[in-house]
């Protein structure tokens, strides 16, 4: 068996809470303006997220979603507790059944942050939305994930709201952005 | 480097004179962590206890294996507060400041802005007095 797979399931996550914090600052540093940062977030997450889906389909052994429903039950119960460890509510469905929310208690990548006050736009957890978006789309759906409510902006929860856009074709190549 | 990154006091006027009895306990400090030798090198943390007694006050210190030094000055009036009372807002005070530094946002060495820490503190302050 490989190395990867010998070593314990779980670790501490304060290296990778620090580890993302350093990326999130020291984006701030290199591009000083908020909106640009949570686009190279959103990117980097995309980019995570083509990958990660791989990982994801292989250790999760889940078929093919029949519909747009159970793809937010396995987003929220699965993958969110596979690689973060929380399970989010799936909650605010739209009358069409083509949005929805998803709502979290805690976020591992935000403990110990607070947003000073000069960096009121950041949306911190950007690359969430990239992860999600890259990883769906390689299994040939096109989705908008965005920040509805985020509690280090102040919102008492952390919500993500998820929209299907459209099947996408699988002959169009995904590559990175 | 002696400067305090966090200095809070209830009531809040008179904070000046408590700068002074801060500032002048780090002396007592030094004193005590350099005097200490083998016997408290294997500790993770010093507990000075009641470094000295002024009139009015009564100082306690706290110091972390990285330096850190935190001092709590009460009134002397104040004989309700048990040691172990004390010894356990050092440590709150001590866990308060690891989350503090662990905000990516922080720069180690400025002063603590924190909201989570003021209001740890002042629930301290609070049950204290």
């Amino acid at each position: 068996r490989c190395p990867q797979t010998e070593r314990a399931a779980s670790t501490n996550s304060e290296l990778f809470t620090l580890t993302y914090g350093a990326l999130v600052t020291q984006l701030c540093k290199d591009y000083e303006n908020d909106e640009e940062v949570n686009k190279q977030l959103d990117k980097m997450g995309y980019n995570i997220g083509v990958r990660l889906i791989e990982d994801f389909l292989a250790r999760s052994s889940v078929g093919r979603c029949h519909d747009f429903r159970e793809t937010a039950d396995v987003i929220a119960k699965v993958a969110f507790k596979m690689y973060l460890g929380i399970t989010p509510s799936v909650t605010n469905w739209s009358p069409a059944g083509d949005e929805f929310s998803l709502i979290l208690e805690s976020n591992p990548l935000v403990d110990f942050v607070e947003l000073p006050d000069n960096h009121s736009n950041l949306v911190y957890s950007s690359l969430l939305c990239g992860v999600l978006r890259g990883a769906l789309e390689m299994v040939q759906m096109a989705v908008d994930v965005r920040f509805a409510q985020d509690t280090l902006r102040g919102d008492n929860v952390t919500e993500i709201r998820m929209k299907f856009i459209k099947r996408i074709e699988e002959n169009l190549p995904a590559g990175d952005e | 480097m002696n400067c305090p990154l966090y200095i809070r006091s209830v009531p809040t006027q008179g904070e000046l004179k408590f700068h002074y009895t801060v500032h002048t306990s780090l002396d007592v400090v030094e004193e005590k962590i350099s005097g200490v030798g083998k016997a408290l090198a294997d500790q993770r943390e010093l507990y000075l206890g009641l470094l000295y007694p002024t009139e009015d006050y009564k100082v306690y210190g706290y110091v972390t294996n990285s330096k850190v030094k935190f001092v709590i000055v009460v009134d002397s009036s104040n004989t309700s507060l048990r040691d172990n009372e004390i010894r356990s807002m050092f440590r709150k005070l001590h866990n308060s400041f690891t989350d503090v530094m662990c905000n990516p946002f922080y720069n180690p060495g400025d002063p603590i802005q924190s909201k989570a820490f003021d209001s740890i503190v002042s629930t301290m302050m609070v049950q204290a007095c």
